[in-house]
């Protein structure tokens, strides 16, 4: 049928380290998707992110920081899911800076 | 890519810096003072000849940020006026890749900002170098915050880093 919805998805961009590790600029991943499986789901993609560039990264979504230790945006230690990044959610990776 | 306020000028801009116009931007019957600060691209680094650096940026969060550290600096320090602007792309070695420029009503001032707002500028805006080095030595994602080397890119990559930008 023309009229299905095609999947819903975000917007997860890579910059400096995180765009040579992926070799790619930006790509669309399936929403919803828990913040807390964000770096898991990026793991599964790319083996071997998490220790080469995820762990030096903070996480922004809509152009806000996430804090993802904090409990509220992951559910742990709680009953909830945590935050969730949602369809058409703008979801970046920030590497360590280095302008000047 | 610019955010214009009243006395407040951020931008991201990926043709040659023009320090003669960030001056003349800043500049005000109530000031008696104008510090600029150019910093430009280095040919070395660890003892490495660097062949070119490259700049990518988030911009849209990047020009955020940026704001929010002139409207802070220009407030703290009662400036009169203040422009940040940021170089992205390629720049080649010993061009300007940031030009600050401040001013105030007397000298202490502008210079105390025209430091922070490069400190926090270092520290916070979401903007990356990428050192390309002479001969085969790989290419590096310079991170600000340790003073380390990295990430190392290989040659094959590059050139489709390089291509990006219509994020």
């Amino acid at each position: 049928m023309s009229t299905l919805n095609p999947t819903p998805t975000f917007k997860i961009l890579y910059f400096a380290s995180c765009a040579t590790f992926t070799r790619l600029p930006f790509e669309s991943l399936p929403a919803p998707l828990s913040l807390r499986d964000l770096f898991p789901t990026l793991e599964k993609r790319y083996p071997g992110m998490t220790k080469r560039v995820l762990e030096s990264c903070a996480v922004t979504v809509n152009l806000e920081y996430v804090d993802l230790e904090d409990e509220e945006v992951t559910g742990k230690g709680t009953d909830g899911e945590g935050m969730v990044i949602k369809e058409g959610d703008e979801v970046a990776l920030i590497p360590p800076v280095s302008s000047g | 890519m610019v955010i214009e306020e009243e006395h407040v000028h951020v931008e991201l801009a990926h043709d040659p810096l023009d320090a003669k116009a960030s001056m003349e931007r800043v500049g005000s019957p109530k000031a008696g003072a104008i510090v600029l600060f150019a910093g430009t691209t280095r040919d070395n680094f660890a003892n490495l000849a660097v062949k070119q650096l490259s700049y990518d940026a988030y911009p849209a969060l990047a020009l955020k940020t940026l704001l929010h550290i002139a409207r802070d600096v220009k407030s703290k320090h009662s400036l009169t006026s203040i422009s940040i602007i940021h170089r992205l792309g390629t720049v080649p070695v010993g061009e300007e890749s940031i030009l600050i420029a401040v001013s105030s009503p007397h000298r202490q001032a502008a210079w105390k900002a025209g430091e922070e707002a490069l400190e926090l500028t270092k520290e916070k805006a979401e903007i990356w170098k990428l050192e390309e080095f002479e001969g085969d030595e790989e290419s590096v994602w310079r991170a600000n915050r340790d003073g380390q080397m990295g990430v190392r890119v290989d040659k094959a990559n590059l050139n489709s880093l390089k291509e990006e930008g219509s994020r």
